[in-house]
């Protein structure tokens, strides 16, 4: 039987919260949608970029890198194939910019929504004329059911935020005429 | 021993719960096709519940040479871009802005234009004003690139 004397609880409390405090930041393979929705092909190239993210410190809740958000997408528009190749440099018949707007995350709760906004625009490479500027939001969620620590959670509540948010991306591009 | 133990358990405890009250970031971003300084005109979408982060975000933008409205309506046809804004408050001790967000947006299609974040948690905490200034600044010091 243990006795909650001081000590023990604090050792407790320190175990709990090194437990529960270390947060990851959401991961690229996550973050990528399924490429079934998307049926249109475009015969072109395209080169991404992204900002906004950021990163997310050892004490910090998860966030989201442009790193991993430019690979997850380069991932999906490859998976997806809804441009021919994806392009690094300057060399791509189109420029695909994504910058993540607001990532609203909740400090504490049981089921955990987090609302990603980002500006997607879509320019042309060669006379620099814009072909889509749209402003994309999406919703993850995560219960306890999923994950029983808190930063874990959160972490899946982001990653869903952000497949959604870039699967919503691409169909838009794809509804283009390009 | 025991109560060597005991210190060191608690300055631990201690030590791990105040340091994740250290956590600070601020970022701003701006569309590569815009041009801040020629969006002389804005409007404040204000927060129905809010009642003093807009006014802090319009008097920070008049230093900025912009002319600037308020208002829960929609924004009037005229305006080069409208202002929204997310400011999440928590409580330690006393209540403060854990969290600023400010984005610029296109007044016809909605799109944030430009963006800038601030985080700070209460052992940093900056006052109302002192996050929006980071903020804005950050915005257009982005916006020089």
């Amino acid at each position: 039987m243990i006795k909650w004397r001081p000590l023990n609880a604090c050792v407790a409390m320190l175990l709990v919260t090194l437990a529960a405090g270390c947060s990851s930041p959401a991961s690229r393979e996550a973050m990528v949608p399924s490429g079934g929705a998307i049926s249109k092909h475009f015969q072109s190239s395209v080169r991404v970029q992204t900002g906004g993210g950021s990163e997310t410190g050892a004490l910090d809740s998860s966030n989201i890198s442009d790193a991993d958000f430019k690979l997850a997408i380069e991932d999906a528009i490859v998976q997806s194939r809804l441009f021919k190749t994806v392009v690094q440099g300057a060399d791509g018949d189109y420029e695909l910019s994504v910058r993540i707007t607001s990532l609203t995350k909740p400090v504490f709760g049981a089921t955990f929504t987090v609302d990603l906004e980002t500006a997607w625009s879509l320019t042309r490479s060669t006379d620099r004329s814009a072909v889509m500027r749209k402003s994309v939001k999406s919703t993850g969620t995560a219960t306890m059911g999923e994950a029983l620590v808190a930063v874990v959670r959160l972490r899946l509540a982001v990653e869903k935020a952000a497949r959604e948010n870039i699967g919503q991306g691409l169909q838009a591009i794809a509804e283009l005429n390009l | 021993m025991h109560r060597f133990l005991q210190t060191i358990a608690i300055l631990a405890v201690t030590a791990v719960v105040l340091s994740g009250c250290a956590v600070n970031r601020a970022t701003g971003n701006v569309d590569p096709s815009v041009d801040l300084p020629a969006l002389k005109t804005m409007y404040v979408r204000r927060i129905p519940a809010d009642d003093g982060t807009h006014v802090l975000i319009a008097n920070k933008l008049r230093t900025k040479g912009v002319v600037v409205s308020t208002g829960v309506e929609p924004p009037p046809d005229n305006v080069d871009a409208v202002i929204t804004y997310i400011d999440k408050w928590f409580w330690d001790i006393t209540m403060y802005m854990l969290e600023l967000t400010i984005v610029i947006r296109d007044p016809k299609t909605d799109f944030p234009l430009a963006t800038g974040n601030s985080y700070h948690t209460s052992l940093t905490r900056l006052s109302p004003q002192e996050m929006v200034n980071e903020v804005i600044d950050n915005i257009y010091k982005a916006g020089k690139k």
